[in-house]
């Protein structure tokens, strides 16, 4: 008894440590439980199953961000990850049968070693020509992949099943797509907090100096694509699962630049600015198809220009460096009212 | 199965015989390769122009091309104006909103490579957006200048090919000689080199900038006006990707480069038409594959140069 | 980037939006609830002429029926309501999909018809289904989506094919239709076979055409055709340029070209080839070449292009040539063959008045049933004993299919025709096939 007062202590003393404090982590602690309710206030299988998509997508423009918004290897293919595990899990539970609780690890598993292909070859190159490179390999598998027998060309194959054959419910399919957000989303920002995120921080400013530091840049260049590959593999397997369907429209160039565009537009290389990104942009694309489905790319592109023109940094890195300011000794953040930092006690302005 | 109609020729089922195939398939590969590869060197050049002085990479590039096509649509078709009054008027017009986009929305994020990356993706889908809601989705035929096709080495080519052929290599000549030879020209070529130093010479980057993008956009204009089959809103994307893997192998940048590599992938794309028709839809593939393979065994193309010191 | 700047990007902005909101408002949005209401959901890529006709076709069935007394179920008098989804289904499944969902449990609608690009119909299939909505298909041909009703009667009975037929028959109608160009051109290469290329696009529902065409155009009659088979030519669905193609088609001396194209290349193919006067008769599938503005769009050189349809201007049946014209009439365009939609809609209503109810097992037994006399022909569906269950049934005295050629301006019907493969099947109003000059001059030279 006395230990679990002590643990429910300890973890209220973190909340109010380290997220409370802060008014952007208040708004994702927020946000979240918001996500976890929204269930109780609607079963409605349509709106459950945009956010469950957006949980998906949100995943995959996060495993983005741990690529080429830290460690600087802008990937203009990510696609290739996203489609690879997509088609792995697919005929795996098609042919093999098996249960999305292994078809999903093993298609991820595959899109980590495509990662690693990737980047091992893309090892040399840097900034746009990584970029066109990347975009490259994930259109050659595009196209190569209509004259593999097997994959159905570009009909995709059919037949997978769903998740919630487990309880023939949208709920749990919604639940299962949430909790892994929270959890690949928390553990992606952790990597980025590590010791390991701060060499793929070293590596997007300096990747000279990083080496010549005794950093193997090599090695962490290809676990970011692993990493990458990983989490991008696991968002595919879990929309193969939710779609029902492997098409070649997974491995197209629109994906790629989706998953640019939501890291972009939330803000890079904070892990939650893309997934604030998508949870924006992609209940509003739902919405405008609704609404106006003619004007509807049109309205989103001229939000994206604007936001880009004002924001530059991205909304959610705007937002927050309103909301919030660094302490400029020991470069913590503090909420924007704080004369004086939390930490430190140094003068903020 | 159906009768079909073959009863009047059964008794003619003979042996065919054919013509000496290796050199008409030469000549096929050689023809279109060409032809092909002068479009895309239009398209390329003006891209690897604007990354070369302001590095930018202007995913919308190909969708001025597009415009281009509808603009002389428009004029021609709808206003009713002769065509080659149209086909001029539209790589004004083209070219105005081309200056125009850089000046007020790519100009300002200059610097930032991902940002770049995806306002120009969402400008090309304003401009693809911005037509399929005036012209809608159905192909439509901006109409031509020349028709008809002459016969080169037992292979048609259209004539409006020959023409965009001709207008290509003198555009790329006198694009050649504003650089090499022109004030102009050393200002855009000391920009590309060192943007700072040239600020310092006291060359006006910020007007160099916009002259190059007015340039490049021009270039992909008269491709659209000129050589563009039928126009429908989503033809910038396949060759945008083309452009892309054509400037990466032949070296961000170089001017040089980009034609090259638009007339090796032009050869490459007719080569899996002629040689594997079973898989002509290959050919992005193929092209993206050599490229892969260029830059993977010298990661600044062909004839690029390697910024060390940008880091 | 100064003030001024922002306040012009700003003002332009606000002024498209106003736009934007301003012009946009349909004429679905704002129903008055009727009494009695059915409610039909019509799928579709909005923004194209394919989804363009499939709402079309739905407006025309809804205007007839309403105007008639809508439609009776027992004693009750039901008004239809139209609910028009744009799935986007040409670049995205995923939104295919959503708008399925939409559909079915926001809009509630009780019944769905439409659907267009194989990939996304397959998966707008799947999701109907689980909801057991009845989905009436105009405009996939890919023959899994029936095999599927065979393999899993129980989860896929909600679903119908009305339009086109199933690609197996599309491949037997499109080989009479060449067999009849085939035999014209034999009788100017006689004694030699005439040469055939094959020009499809790489897409998984043109493979079983192609895998098909290449074993019977060589295949000596009465197994096949006997055609000098010259080769295959694949270029990818998005292809917006087929010079080289044809011009190598041209060197490997074909006389006729076999096409299966349902994409926009369809324009930029037949606009080369009539321009380059590529000596070869072209024939097959060309779904841009149904499109009333084919000739514009292809700068007046679509002329003798030929390709199945489901439609055309001649007397199928009685009702054929007054849907037609009222069709153009009313949109100014002529139908593609997604305007299925309103057989779907009509067949729905006879199914439903048959069974005097909306449950969706006695629907479904009642559509099985289905009799009826429409614009394609007499349709009926295929049983459940068949291959291919809930396919509308194609042959003589059913729906047949047409072939069509861009004549003197106009889409004239040119097969069946008389005395040829599908005897004695001939629909008044059919004009004999023309060969393109061109092709005839370089065969008599």
């Amino acid at each position: 008894m006395g230990i679990l007062t002590a643990y429910v202590g300890g973890a209220y003393n973190a909340l109010r440590g380290e997220v409370l404090v802060l008014p952007s982590r208040t708004a994702v602690l927020l946000f979240g439980l918001l996500l976890f309710l929204v269930p109780l206030m609607t079963e409605h299988s349509y709106y459950l199953g945009v956010l469950t998509l957006a949980c998906i997508f949100a995943i995959f423009a996060a495993s983005w961000d741990l690529l080429s918004g830290f460690t600087g290897q802008v990937n203009f293919g990510h696609a290739l990850f996203f489609g690879v595990a997509v088609y792995v899990s697919a005929l795996l539970n098609i042919h093999l049968g098996l249960h999305p609780g292994l078809t999903i690890p093993l298609g991820a598993l595959a899109a980590a070693a495509a990662g690693f292909l990737v980047g091992l070859a893309c090892l040399r190159l840097r900034g746009t020509y990584l970029a066109f490179a990347t975009l490259a390999f994930s259109l050659i598998v595009a196209g190569i992949i209509q004259a593999i027998p097997g994959t159905g060309g570009t009909l995709g194959v059919t037949g997978v099943k769903s998740i919630q054959h487990l309880s023939e419910s949208v709920v749990v399919e919604y639940y299962v797509a949430l909790v892994l957000l929270v959890v690949l989303g928390y553990t992606m920002w952790k990597i980025t907090d590590s010791k390991t995120g701060i060499i793929f921080h070293a590596i997007r400013e300096d990747e000279v100096t990083a080496r010549a530091s005794g950093i193997n840049t090599t090695r962490y260049k290809l676990l970011a694509f692993c990493l990458s590959g990983l989490f991008a593999g696991i968002a595919g397997g879990l929309y193969a699962h939710h779609v029902l369907i492997a098409g070649p429209s997974t491995l197209a160039l629109m994906i790629s630049f989706q998953a640019i565009i939501w890291a972009v537009f939330g803000g890079i290389a904070t892990i939650y600015g893309p997934i604030a990104g998508v949870f924006i942009l992609f209940p509003l694309m739902e919405y405008l198809q609704r609404a106006v489905p003619e004007y509807r790319m049109l309205a989103v592109a001229l939000i994206i220009v604007l936001v880009m023109l004002f924001m530059p940094e991205g909304l959610i890195t705007w937002v927050r460096d309103k909301i919030e300011k660094v302490c400029p000794r020991c470069k913590l953040r503090n909420i924007a009212t704080r004369r004086t930092c939390r930490v430190c006690t140094a003068d903020l302005d | 199965m159906p009768p079909g109609g073959a009863d009047a020729f059964a008794g003619g089922h003979c042996v065919i015989v054919r013509r000496a195939f290796p050199m008409i398939e030469l000549k096929l590969i050689l023809i279109n390769g060409l032809i092909s590869g002068g479009g895309y060197a239009l398209l390329a050049v003006g891209f690897s122009l604007i990354f070369g002085v302001a590095r930018i990479v202007n995913l919308a590039h190909t969708a001025f091309y597009m415009l281009a096509a509808y603009f002389v649509y428009a004029f021609a078709k709808l206003l009713g104006l002769p065509l080659p009054l149209s086909v001029v008027l539209s790589i004004i017009v083209v070219v105005i909103i081309g200056v125009l986009a850089y000046r007020i929305v790519i100009d300002p994020i200059r610097g930032r490579e991902t940002t770049i990356l995806i306002v120009t993706i969402a400008l090309a889908i304003i401009i693809q957006e911005s037509v399929s809601i005036k012209f809608g989705t159905a192909a439509t035929q901006p109409g031509r200048l020349i028709s008809g096709y002459t016969t080169i080495l037992d292979v048609k080519v259209f004539n409006r090919d020959l023409l965009a052929f001709g207008v290509a290599t003198i555009t790329l000549l006198g694009t050649w000689v504003l650089l090499m030879r022109t004030r102009l020209g050393i200002a855009i070529r000391a920009t590309a080199q060192d943007r700072e130093v040239a600020n310092l010479m006291g060359i006006n980057v910020a007007r160099t900038g916009m002259i190059t993008m007015a340039i490049a956009v021009g270039l992909a204009a008269i491709a659209g006006a000129v050589k563009a089959p039928a126009a429908t809103p989503t033809m910038w994307m396949q060759p945008l990707v083309i452009v892309l893997a054509i400037v990466v192998l032949g070296g961000l940048g170089s001017i040089k480069g980009s034609f090259v590599g638009a007339i090796i992938l032009g050869l490459a794309g007719a080569s899996v038409v002629v040689l594997f028709p079973e898989h002509a839809f290959l050919k992005e593939a193929v092209a993206l594959a050599i490229m892969l393979a260029v830059i993977l065994i010298r990661p600044e193309g062909l004839f690029g140069v390697a910024f060390e010191e940008e880091r | 980037m100064n003030k001024l700047m922002k306040l012009i990007i700003v003002l332009l902005v606000a002024s498209l939006a106003a736009v934007a909101v301003g012009c946009d408002e349909d004429e679905e949005s704002t129903p008055t609830p009727a009494a009695n209401e059915i409610k039909i959901g019509v799928i579709g890529p909005m923004a194209y002429i394919q989804g363009e006709h499939h709402w079309n076709g739905a407006l025309m069935a809804r205007d007839e029926i309403n105007a008639e007394g809508g439609i009776m179920v027992g004693d009750d008098e039901y008004q239809i309501r139209l609910v028009k989804a744009d799935s986007n289904e040409i670049t995205s499944p995923t939104d295919a999909v959503s708008a399925m969902e939409r559909l079915i449990t926001v809009d509630e609608v009780d019944f769905v018809v439409g659907g267009f690009r194989s990939e996304s119909a397959l998966a707008m299939q799947e999701k109907a289904m689980e909801h057991q909505m009845i989905f009436l298909g105009a405009g996939a041909s890919e023959v899994e989506l029936n095999t599927r009703v065979a393999a899993d009667y129980d989860k896929y009975k909600y679903w119908f094919r009305v339009s086109p037929v199933n690609g197996t028959y599309l491949t037997r109608i499109s080989f009479m239709l060449t067999g009849m160009v085939a035999q014209k051109i034999g009788a100017l290469t006689f004694p030699d076979a005439p040469k055939i290329a094959i020009l499809a696009e790489s897409a998984e529902w043109a493979n079983p055409l192609v895998d098909a065409a290449q074993g019977y155009f060589a295949a000596p009659p009465p197994n096949g055709m006997g055609l000098d088979v010259v080769g295959t030519w694949r270029p990818s669905q998005m292809a917006t340029d087929v010079t080289a193609e044809l011009t190598a088609i041209e060197a490997a001396g074909a006389n006729i070209i076999y096409t299966v194209v349902s994409g926009p290349l369809g324009v930029a193919y037949t606009r080369t080839w009539g321009e380059l006067e590529i000596p070869a008769a072209s024939v097959g599938i060309n779904v841009e070449a149904q499109k009333g503005n084919f000739l514009d769009a292809t700068g007046g050189y679509g002329a003798y292009e030929t390709t199945l349809n489901t439609y055309a201007r001649v007397e199928i049946t009685d009702e054929t040539i007054a849907f037609y014209d009222a069709f153009e009439d009313k949109f100014g365009e002529i139908p593609i063959y997604t305007a299925g939609t309103y057989d779907a809609i009509k067949i729905l209503k006879a199914a439903i008045e048959s069974a005097g109810t909306l449950d969706k097992d006695a629907v479904v037994t009642a559509i099985e049933a289905t009799d009826m006399i429409g614009p394609p022909g007499k349709m009926a569906f295929m049983g459940t004993d068949t291959d291919t269950p809930h396919d509308v049934t194609w042959g003589p005295g059913s729906v047949t299919g047409v072939g069509v050629q861009w004549q003197d301006g106009e889409l004239k019907c040119v097969w069946p025709d008389a005395g040829g493969s599908l005897d004695p099947v001939f629909y008044e109003g059919t004009v004999d096939y023309v060969l393109p000059p061109w092709v005839v001059d370089a065969l008599t030279e």
